[in-house]
């Protein structure tokens, strides 16, 4: 799937992006030019060879925030969308075959996350466990959870009913065998698409916490936070709350390319799209079961 | 515990997330509205009547005077509320709704002479038993935020008009005690049901409530039976709560305000379109508080230690853009309380810290502290970087439960800021004394305090030696372990020019003689 991701525009430019905003998760720290939380005497200060984006109201340095800041806005961003990941799915396959009680339960439960605003429901947790990113995250991980729930529900259920699953299933073949051997690769495309995009979703609520000043412990810096800061400031920096606002928009809308993507190559819509362009350019697309939950 | 001090943070992080979240809206507005400016006229004096449109940051949650205590929201329920005394210019006390009072010989008994012939907006008799009411009230409610300020007062007594004060010591500091943050008077027949009062309040101030929307607007008339009416020439108030620092001005340049207090950071935005803006007179002061009682700061020198680490420069130049004030005193330079021979005490020296911790046998990085703060404060942020300086690593902790632990001195270190009493000595015992609420290291006293104060309780206000003991009563409080001071936050008020000049009053927001589009106004 990732050759045929990458085979589009979209897909390279969501995937470029997102490997740029992962290194700087990774690296940003180290390439600091100067240490994130050191004050100086020239707060507000403009653009200049020590200080590529200007100081802040202490007269920190603003990049080497934007970049030490980039690790717990990603971080935070993978937490939403591996537990909603984690969560979801898994009950989401096994709903199909752990009989109408299991069924109902876990439906009755995904209605009920789903009436929960996360935003608020984050603010919540953080109000009752302490100013701290990862337990909100978390809860809004379970809070997003069913989404990926009722998408590997629908795959799960479209596969289960094919003749070659029942009869994998007549001949002996246990639950757990016919989920790992014919389930999970038809329900990965859709929650692949589902993951990109909550990703995207992560970051949005991510920037909002830190951008309420909730979720982090001061001077640790954030995208939100440093575009909440610059905010109070207009008057002194007008150009200032650019570079963060930015930052942020070009992740989310590369998390939300790269699911448009996964999606558009994803079943057979996707495969007939590559088909045209492999003839086009003298490529054919190696064969491939055709997958069941995209497109 | 006394009177609740609302913390004043400074600098654009002070602004709750609600307001955060309007910043956006903000920036448009910021580029908008100018745009329509043009198209605004001078609303103030449409249809004649002068209205005055302030907006601020401390719009009252509470509309009670007894709950709302004598934190930055008194000034805005002091258009509504009078109260026996009020101060001048000089921070004196001065008639308000009492025209006169004495004390007995002994100095343990004041009577208030009320000026005849005074209501409250309901219609009830301003009179010694409504004083008799105000003062049992703010002692006895159970939500109240003033019993801890009223701890000289045995009983009160009402005689007609009179008021009869009768103390449990000597305190000639009772006039300046009952002024605008410690007993501004409700109805008594209002508050007879404190719930109501709480949003439809009942006084007998300068105007009256017509409309109150919780947390967002207030409308205000004129009083015509305020005692001193004639010099009250704004008809309507429109109290609006600021929506975010960086509206206000643009509100201010549409005429949307007329009157605001505003950040710092927006004064020169402010200047630029032409408004007056300047420092209001305030008791306002920022403190780093100790708990000496536990360790790191049970050894003197580590406390030393950090009182010569603080730059209070720095917190002038970075928070307040320099309409703040350095100070390592409660008071302001200038204020009669103040104590010039403790002006240099404590001067910045880090590297003399450096050498108190490892006389202490602290090494560089061997002190971990938490610094517990209610919310977003640069402060904080400060006192980590200079901290930092000199070998100590600060954590900055957001507690939003944070009054709970600081009020029951069970934190270790934290920050507080103040705006002050009318009354020296209460401001004194707040932040020095064994049980003042501000100590976090109560009991804890610094040695001499407690008869220096009660010097001054017995020297008469008008005696020659009052500034000199007062003085020495500072002097002796600045000697606690427990507190160091840092800056004075300015009370930066941006007004429409058609608004004239308030009197400079340290004590609250005066609008005698203020007018609004006529004489007097900056031209």
């Amino acid at each position: 799937m990732v050759r045929r991701v990458l085979a589009l525009t979209s897909g390279r430019v969501a995937v470029a992006v997102l490997t740029v905003v992962a290194l700087l998760a990774v690296l940003g720290p180290l390439l600091a030019p100067q240490d994130p939380l050191a004050t100086s005497d020239h707060p507000l200060a403009g653009v200049s060879g020590a200080h590529w984006l200007g100081t802040d109201y202490l007269g920190r340095d603003v990049l080497s925030r934007l970049l030490d800041g980039s690790r717990v806005s990603v971080l935070g961003a993978l937490e939403v969308a591996l537990t909603a990941l984690v969560v979801g799915v898994v009950p989401g396959i096994l709903s199909v075959y752990l009989g109408r009680a299991f069924e109902w339960i876990t439906l009755r439960l995904a209605d009920t996350l789903v009436a929960l605003p996360f935003l608020l429901f984050a603010v919540a947790v953080i109000a009752l466990l302490g100013n701290g990113l990862t337990q909100a995250m978390l809860v809004t991980g379970v809070l997003v959870s069913p989404l990926f729930y009722r998408v590997s529900r629908a795959a799960t259920l479209a596969v289960a009913r094919s003749q070659y699953v029942e009869a994998a299933l007549i001949s002996g073949a246990s639950v757990g065998w016919v989920v790992r051997r014919h389930v999970w690769s038809k329900v990965l495309p859709p929650i692949a698409v589902a993951f990109a995009q909550t990703i995207g979703t992560g970051f949005v609520i991510v920037s909002s916490l830190t951008f309420l000043g909730i979720g982090v412990q001061p001077p640790e810096p954030t995208w939100g936070g440093l575009l909440a800061s610059d905010l109070g400031y207009l008057a002194h920096r007008p150009w200032a709350p650019l570079t963060p606002a930015l930052l942020i928009m070009v992740t989310v809308w590369a998390g939300n390319l790269l699911a448009d993507a996964i999606r558009d190559v994803s079943g057979e819509a996707g495969r007939a799209l590559l088909k045209g362009r492999g003839a086009r350019t003298g490529r054919t697309e190696p064969t491939e079961p055709a997958p069941a939950g995209g497109a | 515990m006394p009177g609740r001090l609302t913390p004043r943070r400074p600098g654009p992080q002070r602004r709750s997330g609600r307001l955060r979240a309007t910043a956006l809206g903000a920036a448009l507005a910021t580029v908008f509205v100018p745009a329509l400016s043009a198209c605004a006229g001078d609303a103030a004096s449409a249809g004649g009547a002068a209205t005055l449109k302030w907006t601020s940051t401390y719009f009252p949650a509470h509309w009670d005077p007894v709950v709302g205590g004598s934190g930055a929201q008194f000034r805005e329920l002091s258009l509504v509320y009078a109260s026996l005394t009020r101060t001048d210019a000089t921070g004196k006390a001065v008639p308000d709704l009492a025209k006169s009072w004495e004390y007995n010989d002994k100095g343990d008994r004041i009577t208030f002479h009320l000026r005849p012939g005074l209501k409250f907006s309901d219609g009830e008799p301003v009179n010694g038993a409504a004083v008799k009411a105000a003062v049992e009230r703010a002692q006895k409610q159970k939500n109240s935020a003033l019993f801890g300020d009223l701890t000289s007062i045995e009983s009160v007594t009402a005689e007609g008009l009179d008021a009869i004060v009768h103390l449990n010591q000597v305190d000639y500091q009772i006039p300046q005690l009952l002024g605008q943050r410690v007993l501004q008077i409700a109805s008594p027949k209002a508050a007879a049901a404190p719930e109501k009062l709480d949003q439809h309040p009942v006084g007998a101030g300068p105007f009256t409530v017509t409309q109150i929307v919780p947390g967002t607007k207030a409308v205000l008339r004129k009083n015509p039976d305020y005692w001193d009416a004639e010099n009250i020439h704004i008809d309507n108030v429109e109290l609006t709560s600021a929506p975010d620092a960086a509206t206000v001005v643009s509100g201010l340049q549409t005429g949307v305000y007329n009157f605001a207090d505003i950040d710092p950071s927006q004064a020169d935005a402010a200047k630029k379109a032409g408004l007056d803006v300047f420092v209001q007179p305030g008791f306002n002061a920022s403190n780093i508080s100790l708990n000496v009682n536990k360790a790191p700061f049970d050894d003197d020198r580590v406390v030393d230690a950090v009182r010569h680490a603080v730059n209070r420069q720095e917190f002038v130049d970075k928070l307040t853009f320099g309409y703040g004030e350095a100070t390592n005193q409660p008071f302001p330079k200038g204020y009669v309380a103040y104590d010039p021979q403790s002006e240099d005490a404590y001067p910045y020296d880090p590297a003399k810290s450096r050498k108190l911790l490892a006389e202490a046998g602290y090494r560089a990085g061997d002190i971990k502290l938490d610094l517990v703060i209610p919310q977003e404060d640069p402060q904080a942020e400060i006192v980590q970087s200079q901290l930092a300086k000199v070998g100590i690593t600060v954590d900055i902790r957001i507690d939003k439960n944070w009054a709970t632990p600081f009020f029951a001195k069970d934190l270790t270190f934290s920050l507080y800021s103040t705006t002050g009493r009318d009354s020296a000595v209460q401001t004194l015992t707040a932040h020095f004394g064994p049980d003042g609420p501000l100590n976090l290291s109560s009991p804890y006293e610094p040695e001499g305090f407690e008869a220096a104060v009660a010097k001054v309780r017995e020297t008469p206000l008008d005696a020659p030696a009052y500034p000199e003991v007062l003085r020495a009563a500072t002097r002796a409080g600045l000697q606690s372990r427990a507190l160091v001071f840092t800056y004075s936050s300015p009370n930066l008020v941006a007004k429409s020019k058609s608004v004239s000049d308030l009197p400079k009053n340290p004590a609250h927001i005066d609008w005698t003689g203020v007018t609004i589009g006529g004489e007097g106004a900056t031209p």
